[in-house]
């Protein structure tokens, strides 16, 4: 496991430094002027000119905004709703059925649909978070319910209250859980804040839609990588989290 | 109701019976079938490609990374980023726009979900009953055909479903890259702030998409027998694949 994990990592490594030379290759010699006849990537567009970097910059902070946004507050709604599933059991579909009735309206529809009412911002936000309930209160409840019976039982037995027994014993058990939730969740939002282009938002999404309306193909091909790239290494953060989060399943592989 | 230019309906109820006003635009039925036939097509292609794919691996017990790694990069390729390179790729080589880029996109959409439920489905029968026909000297085919393929097929249906859904949910995306079909409600609204048409665009789409779940729900009521969705039972495997796989991103 070790020897395939250091040869993916040396792997990627290696192709890094290769792209990056070959891209640096690609624009020896040219300057922002240079008007090549519309190929697919300018790479005087990407490393030479000045505002790219803020653009790009700025795109990607709007990214993480409305992501980060949308997965805090769902986060927030998703915990009040598995209490009042867990607390109150026959609420539970009903619930789930709330979430993933939201969850079936397509995401061009609901910004639409919310834009004619609100703000780009509010319609944004209140559009992404309605998408995070699902994933996220299916796998806090599944988390807490997963928690052995003996487990509560021993910590019921010391006499830990409800709230405590939740708090200490329960909520750390479940964490693995939660924290899968919370990866799908905000992979699932990093892909969905694109389509916010259509209201005027979209983070990378956004060069997308400008570079399809100017024909300018540079800024879907950098808008399309760094959207890729920013799900992948959300993604890859929230592995290591889990990884963090629970040393006792590394020890017991270890084992 | 505020909101509107004078002489614009104000809300989509107007909207939809404002005749006058819409009669520039395209008429409903005629983008409902746009986008119907779109995607229809796509999750044809995606039941074509995938499921035959995944039963087979999923016998031979192959291809597990394969089918851990579609469903990460299934999650972590935005649709749009899909939908823009191909319209770069056939703009610069000139096949323009409509239809078969947009079907492409629609079908690398549909896959994941399509063939990680079937692999996942078909992992997860009853293991004495393939051994028991096995033991009846069934063949690789007999088994995947007659046993694996029917018990499994609750949850195949199911995959093809979320599939359906996605498709059917986004190729309204496609007319905000010049496409027509319903999504052009939702593109010429927002451009000239007709929020009436933007509602009424949404309501259609959200409409279509909800329907194709629910008629695709019904279906599975109607066609599957009883027996099978019953038993219909999750291998370790298949619920762990099941876990990782994220409902349909619209």
């Amino acid at each position: 496991m070790t020897r395939r994990h250091a040869l993916a990592w040396g792997g990627g490594a290696v192709a890094l430094v290769v792209a990056a030379l070959w891209a640096r290759a690609q624009i020896a010699g040219l300057d922002v002027e240079t008007q090549a006849t519309n190929p697919i990537v300018r790479w005087e567009w990407v490393f030479l000119r000045e505002e790219t970097r803020t653009e790009l910059w700025d795109a990607t902070y709007q990214h993480l905004e409305l992501t980060f946004i949308a997965v805090g507050a769902g986060t927030v709604i998703s915990a009040a709703l598995s209490a009042v599933a867990l607390r109150l059991r026959w609420s539970l579909t009903p619930i789930t059925a709330f979430t993933g009735f939201l969850y079936t309206i397509p995401s061009v529809a609901l910004f639409g649909l919310l834009r004619s009412r609100f703000g780009n911002v509010v319609a944004a936000e209140v559009a992404l978070t309605s998408y995070t309930l699902l994933v996220l209160v299916r796998n806090m409840v599944a988390g807490i319910d997963g928690v052995p019976a003996a487990v509560t039982d021993a910590a019921d037995g010391l006499g830990l209250s409800r709230s405590r027994r939740l708090l200490t014993v329960e909520l750390p058990l479940a964490l693995p859980v939660i924290v899968a939730g919370l990866r799908v969740a905000t992979v699932t939002t990093v892909g969905l804040v694109g389509i916010t282009a259509i209201i005027q938002l979209g983070g990378l999404g956004s060069l997308i839609f400008d570079g399809f309306g100017t024909q300018y193909y540079t800024k879907i091909v950098v808008g399309s990588v760094l959207s890729v790239l920013l799900a992948v290494v959300l993604d890859l953060m929230f592995n290591r989290l889990e990884i963090l989060l629970t040393p006792w399943a590394r020890r017991r592989v270890a084992q | 109701m505020n909101g509107g230019l004078s002489g614009q309906p104000s809300n989509f109820i107007e909207w939809f019976t404002d005749l006058e006003n819409r009669a520039s635009a395209a008429p409903i039925p005629e983008q409902m079938w746009l986008t119907v036939w779109h995607s229809a097509v796509a999750v044809l292609v995606v039941i074509v490609l995938a499921v035959p794919l995944a039963v087979v691996l999923a016998h031979h017990r192959r291809g597990e990374l394969a089918a851990s790694w579609i469903i990460n990069i299934g999650r972590a390729v935005p649709t749009i980023t899909i939908v823009g390179l191909l319209v770069i790729v056939s703009l610069r080589n000139g096949f323009g726009l409509v239809p078969w880029p947009i079907i492409i996109a629609l079908v690398l959409l549909g896959l994941p979900p399509a063939f990680t439920n079937t692999y996942a489905a078909v992992r997860g029968v009853e293991p004495s009953a393939v051994s028991a026909a096995q033991a009846m000297g069934f063949s690789h085919t007999q088994v995947m055909l007659r046993v694996e393929l029917p018990l499994a097929l609750p949850v195949i249906f199911a995959g093809v479903r979320t599939a359906a859904v996605q498709i059917v949910a986004t190729e309204p995306l496609a007319a905000f890259f010049g496409a027509e079909g319903l999504g052009a409600y939702l593109r010429s609204g927002l451009s000239t702030r007709d929020f009436a048409e933007v509602q009424a665009g949404a309501v259609l789409v959200a409409g279509v998409a909800i329907a194709v779940e629910l008629g695709l729900i019904l279906a599975g009521r109607l066609v599957l027998p009883e027996g099978v969705r019953r038993s219909a039972r999750t291998s370790r495997a298949a619920r762990r694949l099941s876990r990782q796989a994220a409902p349909a991103t619209t």
